[in-house]
C-alpha cells in the first residue's frame, strides 16, 4: 500500500527497518561503482535516528518562531495560511524495501534542505532582527545536511546507490513578500507535522 | 525649412504602445512622431488622456512637453494610485507644435486611438489576488489596495494587520480599499490581507518615515590629509533600506558616497585646495534632502590627542612631564596646554613632536593628575581630546608639630599622664606617619630622659610619672624624618579643681564660651570636653587657642541635643604648664526630662506625709533641672491645699500643683491633709524645655486619728501575747509532763526487766482474754474526794447519791480464769470499746484485798492508791520491782465532774463510771502458760476481744 508522506513522521519509520529486505531500486545501474569519501560510521542508523529525533523535537518551536515573526494574519490563520498542502513534497512509501525507503528519505531531506535554505534567505531580508528565528533555521539546516550525508552513506555503502534524482520546492525569490511568508509557513507546517508519539517509535 | 516653418504641420503621435510596470504601478507609454523632417527638432506638447475600466471614463488628462526629433521614440510614464492589475486602463494622446519658430495659430492634432492596458490577462487562476505587491509608501500618505476575486459568491473581508477595512466595489470582481494617512508599524512591513473561504491572500506594505534633513553638518580635519564631515541624520526612516548619503564638493566637482549615515570622510588631494563647498545629499525612494557648508581646511584643524604622557624626575616638590603629539602637515606646530588638576594652574607649551615641562612647587607625598591637550597653533579652532596621567610626589618630613593634650590622674599620689594627639593633616604629614616619639624629660633631674615610640595610627599613650615636674615632647615621624616637637609640661602635684562650674548655652553653631584670663603671661588656652559624655571612656577633645583669645565657639558633629557637656578651660603658661581656669556645663539644646524620679512616701500621718526623691540625679538629665512640680489630687475635695494651685493635668483631669523652684530640694512635705483620705501625688522635674513625662499617680491613704493608739498600745500587747504563746509552746513539753504525763509503754516498762529474772519469763503483760471482768463498785465516797468520771453514760440523777461510794473489786461469777485481776480501761487507747458500752473486766487474784480508793483528789493519789493495792497483792514482790505499768487517763479530773457522784452502779457487765486501766501484778495475774496466752499490745486495741 502506498502511503503518502506527511511531514517527517514517515522518516521515523526508517528506524524500524530491517536489513536485507526487498530488492534494490533501479536508481543506479547494478554495475555502477559507489565510493564514499569516508567510511560510514559504525553506528550509522543510530545517528540517523538521533538526527531525526532532533529535527522532530525542534520542528514545532521553529514553526512557532516563524509564524510569530511574520505578524498578523499568520498566528491567527494557521489553518489556512500555513496548512501543509505542499503538493510537490516527495512521496514516501512505508511498505517499500529499505533501499526504496532510504531513497525516498533522501529525496525528502533534499527537498526540505533546499526549501529551508530559501526560507532562511528570505527571512534574513524580511525579518533581519529575528535572530532567534535565524539561528533556529540555521541549526535545522545543519542537521538536515548531516542527515542527508548519513542517508547517502547508507545508500552507497550497502546498496551502492551513488546518485538519487531529487526535486525541490518552488523558488521564492521572484515572489512577492506575502507569498514568501506564506510558502515558508506552509513548508514549516509540513515539516513540523508529525506525531510526537511516534518519535523514535 | 522656411516653408515648413511657415505652415502648420499635421503632426500626430504614432505607434503608441502602453505597458504596465507592476513594481512601480506605472503605465509606460512610448510613441514616435514620423512626419518630422530630417534634422528637424521641434518643441511639441503632447496631451494625454487616461481612462479606467472603459474608454469614456477619463480619470486623468495632462500635457507633456518635449523637443522631438524625427523618428524619435518618446517615453512617458504615469503612476496610478490604483493598482493597475485591478482595472483596465485606456490611453490616448494628441500633439501640438509649441515651438517659437512656428507662428500661431497652433492646432492640436487628432487623438490617437485608445490603447488598452489590461494586467488581469496575465494573472493566473488563483481564486484571490491582492494588489499592489510590496508597495513602498511614505508615512502620512494615502494608498489604495484592491483585490480580485474569481469566486463571485465568496464573502471576502480585508484587514490591515488585524483591523477590518472597508472598501468600494470597482467591478464585479474587484474591490478597492483606500488607506488614508498610513502610519509606520514596523520595519518588516505591514500586512494587508483578505480572506474568504479559501486561502487568505495578502500584500506587505512598507511604510517609510519621512526622511529628515541632516542637522549639525560640520567638517574638520585631524591631520590636514582627511576631512571628516559629521551630521545628525535625524530619526530613522524605519525601513530596512537605509537612505543614501553623498558628499559633494562644488569647487572641485568631486563627490563621494558616504559609508555611514552620520559621518563621511573626504580625502584631501595634493592640489593645495584649502576651501571646499561641501553639499551633503540625503536621498531615499521618496525624498532628497541636502545641506551645504563652506569649509576652510586650515580653519578646521582638530588635532589628535597627544599620547605617551609620563612624569619624569619626580621629587617631593618637582616633576617633569613629557608627552608626544601627532604631526600635522609639514612642520606645523601645536599649542599644548598642560593642566595640573587641583592646582588650578595651566601651562601653555608650543610643541612640534615631543612636549616637556617642569612642574615645580608641588606638595610632598601628594597625588596629582596632569592633563594635556593640544590645538593647531597657526589657527586655533578646537582643542584635542585630553589625556591624563597620575603621579605622586616623594615624601618629606612632617612640617608641623602634632597637636598634643594631656589628661592627668593621680594614683597613690603619682601622676599618670595620658597623652593625646591629633593626627596631622594631609597637608602637614608629607608622607605616611609611621610612629610617634614621646620624650619624657624630668625637669628636676635633667639627665633623666625617657623615650617612648608609639606606632601609628595610635593617638594616645599613657605615662606614669613621679612627683616631679616634667616636660614631655611629642614628634611625628614618617619615612623621611620627624616633625617639629610639641611640648607639654606636667607638674607632679594635683591641679586645683576648686573652680566653680558655670553654665554655657548651646546654639546652632555650637557653644559660645568666654573666660577671664588670670595671668598676663599665658601662651594660650585649651578648652577640653568629651564628645560623648554618656559613654565611657570619654573621647577627649580639645581646642588650642592663642594667648589673645578670651572666647571661642566649640562645635562638633558629635554634639547632640539633650546631652550635658562639661567643658574645662585651661590656661597655658610660658612653661607649657596647664592651669584649670574655668569649668562650664551646657546643653546644645535643653530637652524636657525624659524620666521622673522614684518618689518614696515617708512620715505618713493622718494629716501629712513626706515625699522624697533623693536618688534622683540632676546631673545626668536632658537639661538643667530648674525644679520640680508636685501634683496632688484628692478624692474628697476639689479645693487645693495651701501653696498648691489648681491646674489642668495633661490627661485633662484637674489637680493641684506645687512648684519647687530649687533643683536641690528633693523632699516635700504634704500637709493639712484629712485623716482617712486617699490622696494621689506625682512628682516631675522641669527644665527650660518643659516638664517630665506624665506618669501614673501614686495613691496614699492617710490613717485615722486613733491609729497611733493601735500602734502604741495594741501592737505591744499583741507582741506580749505572742511572746507568752511562744514561751508556752516552747515549754509545752514541760507542761505536758507536769499536767498530762505520758502513758508508759508496757513493753518498755522496767517491770519486764524484772520478769526476766522470774521463772515464768513468758508472762509479759496481761492477756485480756484471761481477765475476769469485775465490776467496780463504789462503796464509799469519802467526803471531799473527787473522782473524775469520763465516758459517763448516765446522768447524775440516775446514780444513787445516797449510796456510800467506795470502790470494790468483785470477782465475776462466770469467771473461770486462773484468778481475778484488775482491769482499767484507758479510753485514749480504746475509745471504740467505750463507745460500745463495754468495759474491760480484768481478773483479780482472789487473795487480793479490796481495792480501795482513797480520796482521789488527783491522778497521783489514785496511782498511789493503786500502787499500794498492787503492792499489797503482790506480797512477795519486793518493793521497787513490782510497778504498775499504766497511767490512768481518768485520773485527770474535769471541772464539770468534780462534784458529780459516781455515775455507774457496780454492774459487772456495764461500764463502770470509773474506767480503769489495767494494773497487773505481773507475778500473780499471769495466766497459766499456754500457746494463746501471750497478748500483744495490738490485741488490746481490738474491741472485739476486750470482753467476752
Amino acid at each position: 500500500m502506498k502511503v503518502l508522506a506527511a511531514g517527517v513522521v514517515p522518516l521515523l519509520l526508517v528506524l524500524h527497518w530491517k536489513h536485507g529486505a526487498g530488492s534494490p531500486l533501479p536508481i543506479t545501474p547494478v554495475n555502477a561503482t559507489c565510493a564514499t569519501r569516508h567510511p560510514c560510521p559504525s553506528n550509522l542508523m543510530n545517528q540517523i535516528r538521533n538526527q531525526l529525533g532532533q529535527l522532530n523535537s525542534s520542528a514545532n518551536s521553529l514553526f512557532i518562531l516563524y509564524y510569530t515573526a511574520q505578524g498578523e494574519p499568520f498566528p491567527n490563520n494557521l489553518d489556512k495560511l500555513c496548512s501543509p498542502n505542499v503538493t510537490d513534497f516527495p512521496p514516501f512509501h512505508a511498505n517499500g524495501t529499505e533501499k526504496a525507503r532510504l531513497v525516498e528519505l533522501y529525496r525528502i531531506i533534499a527537498y526540505l534542505g533546499a526549501s529551508l535554505g530559501n526560507i532562511t534567505r528570505d527571512q534574513k531580508v524580511l525579518n533581519p532582527y529575528a535572530h532567534g528565528l535565524h539561528s533556529k533555521l540555521n541549526a535545522t539546516a545543519d542537521v538536515l545536511r548531516g542527515l542527508l550525508s548519513n542517508v547517502l552513506c547508507r545508500l552507497c555503502s550497502k546498496y551502492h546507490v551513488s546518485h538519487v534524482d531529487v526535486t525541490y520546492g518552488p523558488d521564492t525569490s521572484g515572489k512577492d513578500i506575502f507569498q514568501k511568508k506564506k510558502l515558508g509557513c506552509q513548508l514549516l507546517g509540513k515539516y513540523k507535522q508529525n506525531d510526537h508519539h511516534q518519535c523514535l517509535g | 525649412f522656411g516653408t515648413i516653418l511657415s505652415e502648420p504641420l499635421p503632426l500626430t503621435p504614432e505607434s503608441l504602445k502602453v505597458s504596465i510596470n507592476s513594481t512601480k504601478q506605472c503605465l509606460h507609454l512610448q510613441w514616435t512622431v514620423h512626419n518630422l523632417d530630417y534634422h528637424q527638432e521641434l518643441k511639441m506638447v503632447f496631451q494625454i488622456q487616461i481612462s479606467r475600466l472603459k474608454a469614456s471614463n477619463v480619470i486623468w488628462m495632462g500635457n507633456y512637453s518635449t523637443t522631438v526629433k524625427r523618428n524619435q521614440v518618446l517615453h512617458w510614464s504615469w503612476e496610478s494610485e490604483l493598482p493597475l492589475e485591478c482595472a483596465i486602463h485606456f490611453v490616448r494622446m494628441r500633439t501640438m507644435v509649441d515651438d517659437a519658430r512656428i507662428p500661431a495659430p497652433r492646432f492640436w492634432s487628432n487623438w490617437s486611438s485608445w490603447e488598452k492596458a489590461d494586467a488581469q490577462n496575465s494573472l493566473g487562476d488563483h481564486p484571490l489576488y491582492v494588489f499592489p505587491k510590496d508597495k513602498l509608501v511614505e508615512e502620512g500618505s494615502d494608498v489604495t489596495i484592491c483585490y480580485i476575486s474569481r469566486n463571485h459568491q465568496d464573502n471576502i473581508s480585508c484587514y490591515l494587520e488585524d483591523e477590518l477595512t472597508y472598501g468600494k466595489q470597482l467591478d464585479q470582481n474587484v474591490w478597492a480599499f483606500e488607506l488614508k494617512n498610513v502610519s509606520f508599524h514596523r520595519k518588516t512591513g505591514t500586512n494587508f490581507y483578505c480572506k474568504g473561504q479559501g486561502v487568505p491572500e495578502g500584500v506587505v506594505l512598507f511604510v517609510s518615515k519621512v526622511l529628515e534633513e541632516p542637522k549639525d553638518f560640520s567638517c574638520e580635519t585631524r591631520d590636514l590629509k582627511t576631512v571628516t564631515c559629521t551630521w545628525d541624520p535625524g530619526s530613522d526612516t524605519g525601513l530596512i533600506q537605509l537612505p543614501s548619503y553623498t558628499l559633494f564638493d562644488s569647487f572641485s566637482g568631486k563627490k563621494t558616497l558616504c559609508k555611514h549615515r552620520n559621518r563621511c570622510d573626504w580625502q584631501v588631494t595634493q592640489d593645495s585646495q584649502e576651501v571646499y563647498n561641501f553639499t551633503l545629499v540625503a536621498e531615499n525612494y521618496f525624498r532628497k534632502r541636502s545641506v551645504s557648508i563652506l569649509f576652510n581646511l586650515i580653519h578646521g584643524v582638530h588635532p589628535l590627542a597627544p599620547y605617551n604622557l609620563f612624569p619624569k624626575s619626580v621629587s617631593a616638590t618637582n616633576v617633569t612631564m613629557t608627552w608626544k603629539v601627532s604631526s600635522i602637515g609639514h612642520n606645523s606646530a601645536l599649542l599644548c596646554q598642560l593642566q595640573l588638576l587641583g592646582e588650578g594652574k595651566q601651562h601653555n607649551i608650543s610643541v612640534r613632536v615631543n612636549g616637556e615641562y617642569l612642574l615645580s612647587e608641588l606638595k610632598p607625598d601628594t597625588e596629582y593628575m596632569a592633563r594635556v591637550r593640544c590645538a593647531y597653533a597657526d589657527h586655533f579652532w578646537k582643542w584635542s581630546e585630553l589625556i591624563s596621567q597620575n603621579f605622586t610626589t616623594a615624601e618629606a618630613a612632617p612640617s608641623e608639630a602634632p597637636d598634643v593634650w594631656r589628661d592627668v590622674t593621680f594614683v597613690s599620689g603619682h601622676p599618670t599622664v595620658t597623652l593625646f594627639w591629633k593626627p596631622l593633616s594631609k597637608v602637614h604629614t608629607n608622607g605616611k606617619i609611621l610612629f610617634y616619639n614621646v620624650v619624657v624629660e624630668n625637669l628636676d633631674e635633667p639627665s633623666s630622659l625617657e623615650v617612648l615610640s608609639v606606632p601609628a595610627p595610635a593617638n594616645s599613650t599613657k605615662v606614669t610619672l613621679n612627683q616631679s615636674s616634667y616636660q614631655i615632647y611629642v614628634t611625628a615621624h614618617n619615612s623621611v624624618g620627624p616633625s617639629p616637637a610639641s611640648a607639654v609640661a606636667i607638674s607632679g602635684h594635683p591641679e586645683n579643681e576648686n573652680v566653680e562650674e558655670g553654665r554655657v548655652n548651646g546654639t546652632e553653631d555650637g557653644f559660645h564660651m568666654s573666660w577671664k584670663p588670670q595671668s598676663r603671661n599665658a601662651t594660650g588656652y585649651v578648652v577640653e570636653w568629651c564628645d560623648d559624655p554618656q559613654n565611657l571612656p570619654c573621647v577627649l577633645r580639645w581646642k588650642n587657642l592663642g594667648p589673645t583669645n578670651t572666647g571661642t565657639v566649640i562645635s562638633s558633629d558629635a554634639f547632640r541635643p539633650g546631652v550635658r557637656y562639661n567643658f574645662r578651660i585651661y590656661e597655658i603658661s610660658a612653661k607649657r604648664m596647664a592651669h584649670l581656669l574655668e569649668k562650664k556645663a551646657g546643653y546644645l539644646k535643653e530637652l524636657a526630662p525624659s524620666y521622673n524620679p522614684e518618689v518614696a512616701t515617708i512620715n505618713l500621718t493622718s494629716h501629712s506625709f513626706t515625699l522624697s526623691w533623693k536618688d534622683y540625679s540632676t546631673e545626668s538629665q536632658t537639661g538643667f533641672i530648674q525644679g520640680y512640680y508636685v501634683y496632688l489630687k484628692s478624692k474628697t475635695g476639689e479645693k487645693c491645699h495651701r501653696e498648691f494651685e489648681k491646674t489642668i493635668l495633661p490627661d485633662n483631669s484637674v489637680g493641684c500643683k506645687y512648684t519647687i523652684d530649687n533643683p536641690d530640694q528633693k523632699t516635700f512635705v504634704v500637709k493639712d491633709l484629712q485623716p482617712e483620705s486617699v490622696y494621689e501625688f506625682f512628682v516631675t522635674p522641669y527644665t527650660s524645655a518643659g516638664e517630665g513625662p506624665l506618669d501614673d499617680f501614686t495613691k496614699v491613704t492617710t490613717p485615722d486619728d486613733y491609729s497611733h493608739i493601735l500602734i502604741h498600745i495594741i501592737l505591744p500587747m499583741i507582741f506580749c501575747v505572742l511572746v507568752v504563746m511562744i514561751t508556752c509552746y516552747l515549754k509545752s513539753q514541760w507542761l505536758k509532763d507536769k499536767c498530762y504525763p505520758d502513758i508508759p509503754d508496757p513493753y518498755k516498762s522496767s517491770v519486764l526487766s524484772l520478769i526476766k529474772f522470774k521463772e515464768n519469763p513468758r508472762i509479759t503483760i496481761m492477756n485480756v482474754n484471761d481477765c475476769v471482768p469485775d465490776a467496780i463498785e463504789v462503796v464509799n465516797k469519802p467526803e471531799g474526794s473527787k473522782i473524775q468520771f469520763t465516758g459517763t453514760r448516765k446522768s447524775p440523777t440516775e446514780t444513787k447519791g445516797t449510796k456510800p461510794v467506795y470502790l470494790d473489786l468483785l470477782p465475776t461469777e462466770n469467771y473461770s480464769g486462773p484468778g481475778p485481776c484488775i482491769c482499767f480501761e484507758n479510753f485514749t487507747y480504746n475509745q471504740a470499746a467505750s463507745d460500745l458500752g463495754y468495759c474491760g473486766h480484768f481478773p483479780v487474784t482472789p487473795q487480793a484485798p479490796h481495792c480501795q480508793l482513797g480520796p482521789l483528789t488527783s491522778p497521783e493519789n489514785l496511782l498511789k492508791t493503786l500502787e499500794q493495792n498492787y503492792m499489797n497483792s503482790l506480797g512477795e514482790i519486793p518493793a521497787g520491782e513490782a510497778n504498775l505499768n499504766y497511767v490512768s487517763q481518768l485520773a485527770s479530773p474535769t471541772s464539770g465532774d468534780k462534784e458529780s457522784p459516781p455515775a455507774n452502779p457496780p454492774e459487772p457487765v456495764l461500764c463502770s463510771e470509773y474506767k480503769m486501766q489495767m494494773a497487773i501484778p505481773l507475778g500473780l495475774a499471769s495466766p497459766a502458760p499456754s500457746e494463746n496466752s501471750s497478748l500483744s499490745s495490738t490485741a488490746l486495741l481490738n474491741p472485739s476481744e476486750h470482753c467476752h
